[in-house]
């Protein structure tokens, strides 16, 4: 049995050769603009960047995904088309796309790159993942963060193209792609600018004791003195339904879903993602090394070793999220 | 199906966990008093809830065909599990009216048969419009986040691919949907076992910031902005750009006068500032238009 | 309070050196600020300057990076240190030394406060700065952007602060690897220095140290 391809984040040059370095098998990037879903100030690789990276990692038999993983602006395709163009001409192994029509380009302009489905597609049927495969030979899909183990089991035997899964990293409660939340507050959208709350439109402010944090104005949260505090994104945020402040929609928290391994290869996952690009290059070496001993001994039948990871997380806290039924 | 060129109004699905009653009745007064060209049925937010107003639907579709609308089915949202994907295929299988896909997976489904596209398939652009004319979409509703600019450039481009494309015009814009419910989680219950706690907010359970300013709404595994997204006062600039189908997203309230009003806008009898404000007094959250100005989705801005 | 994921072994010679670079660091801005409140602005920015020029040659993708920023200021708040800094991002980069009390409100366009040692680590990259805001070691306020851009620009370099400074030229180069290899023996030293001198020798000790910061009499730092 093939062993888990562990595909891990690099928001820069300096990442990319920690997750490299730390063990990774693919390394997935974005170039410094909002054709990748972290569009975020100082982050990314320019074309020059991509060069050397794809050097770096090929000399050491990593490969590396290029998402371009927005949708692309109406009147104004080009720099996603470039996108897809340069990441060809620069030797990555794949691309990772979510808007049809960019896939149907790269499909048409580029035959021969690797077509990954991104997971901000949300392709969470089988029949939407085996029309990816005939319109445009997608070769593997992201599995949106909405699936139980089993339901994924269940997909992949109807399947015939590779599934890859989020195992490590923040976690969006909604379905990725199909989320407005963050333009409703700010203008600024995943989907068109590659941003979720964007840094542009948070602030923090001492309110007594206490720590809130805003976004486009409105209060997210308030985080009492010597509490973790999490990202200011709105589904992490702390709101009044009836009279109680509650998490409505998710806690801070972080996708940990190394308990799971052994379902998880049950289902015939093929890859293992984690996630956060915009995370510094001490959390990706740290995790990528963590989740490489895992995989190692998990490959050869031994006890996964004991990990803590807690102090690189959100919150402080772990969940295995949407895999399991109880979440939901 | 016929591709409605000629500019029109369309209601949207009913999002909200209405009782069976109240759901029937409000489509007869739909049919009956109305001025609407299309009604699309059917529940695309749970699964769990269409057993309550199955055994009406074929009375409510009756009954809007008699008063001369056009009707279709809505597929799911979101269609992960098997009962998601089960409810996803019976709509494509209907076998009596149009389907509107809100789903990748729905329109897979539809590959040779006329369908439109519904808002929460993700058209951002020309090159996605034209790959799906060409898999036999008749109409495309836009989803509501887009700014003019875009809507301008879809518009012009469903004309010259011979689509008619939609724009909601009126109701609470949908932001987010899930595998998890947050109506039963704010009840302390779990999705499996929640009481379609749902039933309790014909309009949605708002959400309000820690300072209590209103925000949000939740509609089970839906989340929807608090403001109504209101383009009343931009219906002009829409026709203009060549947006021919309106959607109106039901609410809980007079749905009559809503559509009377917009009606009035597009047949130029009435100012859209005019109508807008009407619709202001019907609702009781406020509007909201800042989406199609390419601002803050909560902002609102008189159309100048 | 200690990181499980990332903490150093207490007793290894690297975190021994680290204390010292801590401690060099808490001094140099002492020494900055004593320059600049006695000298002007002109020599304190000189050093700061320095250390500006030497960074910018040995990491030219970031420090581009940050010129073609928007221009912006930014206060960098050692919170355990005797001053801190000011750094100008945009065309016109430019950091020095300042007092964080004589910083005018509105003068800067963002904060970010916490210990000496994180800052330090955050500018290597030793950390993850999410990490340490989600533990609240680290405070920010203002133009958040503006140090999230800052802080993914830095965090792409392979920076080693005292590695660059002890490469370039000038005394610097001499007297940084050597204390670093010493690290461990100087602490000692100093520690058993301190536990063995007699009162009036800690309190001289305490007095150098402040005259080396640039600390007026009445507010001793505590060492």
């Amino acid at each position: 049995m093939e062993p888990f391809e562990l595909i891990c984040p690099a928001g820069n040059p300096a990442a990319l050769r920690a997750a490299v370095d730390a063990g990774a098998d693919a390394v997935y990037l974005g170039f410094r603009d909002e054709t990748n879903a972290r569009n975020f100030p100082g982050l990314n690789f320019s074309r020059e960047d991509l060069a050397g990276a794809v050097a770096y990692a090929h000399a050491r038999r990593v490969q590396v995904f290029v998402a371009i993983n927005t949708y692309p602006q109406a009147g104004n395709l080009g720099p996603w088309e470039r996108a897809v163009d340069d990441a060809a001409r620069l030797k990555a192994d794949a691309v990772i796309l979510a808007d049809v029509g960019l896939l149907a380009y790269a499909a048409r302009r580029h035959p021969d790159l690797r077509l990954h489905l991104s997971v901000q597609a949300s392709a969470a049927n089988v029949e939407a993942i085996r029309l990816y495969r005939d319109a445009f030979g997608v070769r593997r899909v992201v599995l949106p963060r909405v699936l139980t183990v089993p339901e994924i089991a269940r997909l992949n035997a109807e399947i015939d193209i590779e599934t890859e899964v989020f195992v490590f990293g923040g976690m969006c409660p909604m379905a990725e792609g199909r989320c407005s939340l963050s333009s409703y507050a700010t203008g600024l959208s995943p989907n068109r600018q590659g941003v979720c709350s964007p840094a542009s439109h948070v602030r923090y402010e001492p309110r007594g004791t206490a720590l809130a944090s805003t976004l486009g104005g409105f209060t997210i949260n308030l985080f009492e003195e010597g509490e973790q505090a999490g990202y200011p994104t709105l589904c992490k945020g702390r709101f009044l339904s009836g009279d109680r402040p509650a998490y409505l929609f998710e806690e801070p928290t972080s996708l940990n879903a190394m308990e799971l391994l052994p379902e998880l290869k049950a289902a015939k996952v093929r890859a293992l993602k984690i996630e956060g690009r915009q995370r510094g290059k001490a959390y990706i070496a740290a995790v990528v090394a963590a989740y490489r001993r895992a995989l190692d001994a998990f490959a050869k039948g031994q006890a996964l070793p004991t990990l803590n990871l807690d102090a690189v997380v959100e919150g402080g806290a772990q969940t295995t999220g949407a895999y399991k039924r109880a979440w939901r | 199906m016929t591709p409605l060129l000629t500019p029109g109004l369309t209601l949207g699905p009913v999002l909200f966990n209405w009782p069976a009653d109240r759901w029937r009745d409000f489509y007869f007064r739909m049919a009956d008093e109305a001025p609407l060209d299309t009604v699309i049925l059917g529940e695309i937010v749970c699964h769990k809830r269409a057993p309550f107003f199955a055994d009406a639907m074929e009375a409510v579709v009756a009954r809007l065909a008699a008063a001369g609308k056009e009707v279709w089915f809505a597929s799911p949202i979101l269609a992960g599990n098997d009962r998601e994907r089960a409810a996803m295929r019976d709509v494509v299988a209907n076998g009596l009216l149009p389907v509107e896909a809100n789903d990748m997976g729905a329109l897979a489904l539809l590959a040779g048969q006329p369908h439109a596209v519904g808002p929460f398939i993700n058209t951002y652009n020309e090159a996605t419009l034209s790959w799906l004319a060409g898999r036999g979409a008749m109409s495309v509703s836009l989803p509501a986040e887009l700014p003019a600019a875009s809507v301008a450039v879809l518009a012009k481009a469903g004309a010259a691919l011979g689509l008619a494309v939609e724009v909601q015009v009126f109701g609470r814009a949908p932001l987010a949907i899930s595998a998890r419910c947050y109506h039963a989680r704010a009840h302390g219950l779990h999705k499996d076992g929640c009481q379609f706690v749902c039933g309790n907010d014909p309009d949605g359970m708002p959400v309000k910031t820690l300072d209590g300013q209103s925000f949000l709404t939740v509609n089970g595994t839906q989340t929807l902005s608090h403001g109504y997204l209101c383009l009343a006062g931009e219906m002009d600039r829409l026709a203009a750009m060549g947006v021919s189908r309106f959607r109106l997203s039901p609410q809980a309230v007079d749905m009559v006068a809503v559509a009377t009003a917009f009606r009035a806008v597009l047949a130029g009898q009435r100012d859209g500032r005019d109508a807008a404000a009407e619709v202001g007094r019907l609702v009781d959250a406020p509007l909201e238009n800042g989406f199609f100005h390419n601002v803050a989705g909560t902002a609102y801005a008189a159309e100048a | 309070m200690r990181d499980p994921g990332f903490a150093l072994d207490e007793a290894a010679p690297d975190n021994r050196a680290r204390a010292v670079e801590v401690r060099l660091t808490q001094v140099g801005l002492g020494v900055g600020l004593g320059l600049t409140r006695r000298l002007g602005d002109g020599v304190g920015g000189l050093l700061a300057g320095r250390v500006l020029r030497i960074l910018s040659d040995r990491h030219p993708r970031a420090f581009t990076a940050l010129r073609e920023m928007p221009e912006a200021r930014l206060l960098i708040d050692p919170v355990d240190a005797p001053a801190a800094l000011l750094l100008q991002v945009g065309p016109r980069l430019a950091l020095r030394v300042c007092d964080r009390h004589g910083v005018a409100e509105g003068a800067v366009d963002a904060a970010v406060r916490g210990p000496c040692a994180r800052l330090l680590d955050l500018l290597e990259g030793r950390i993850d700065g999410d990490a340490l805001f989600f533990r609240r070691e680290l405070a920010i306020e203002g133009d958040t952007a503006l140090i999230l851009a800052l802080r993914n620009t830095l965090d792409g370099e392979d920076m080693d602060l005292f590695a660059d400074m002890a490469t370039a030229a000038g005394p610097l180069r001499h007297a940084l690897p050597v204390a670093r290899r010493h690290a461990g023996r100087m602490l000692d030293l100093l520690d058993s220095a301190r536990r063995a001198a007699p009162p009036p020798l800690r309190w001289g000790m305490a007095a150098l140290e402040r005259r080396l910061a640039g600390q007026p009499k009445r507010r001793p730092q505590g060492s």
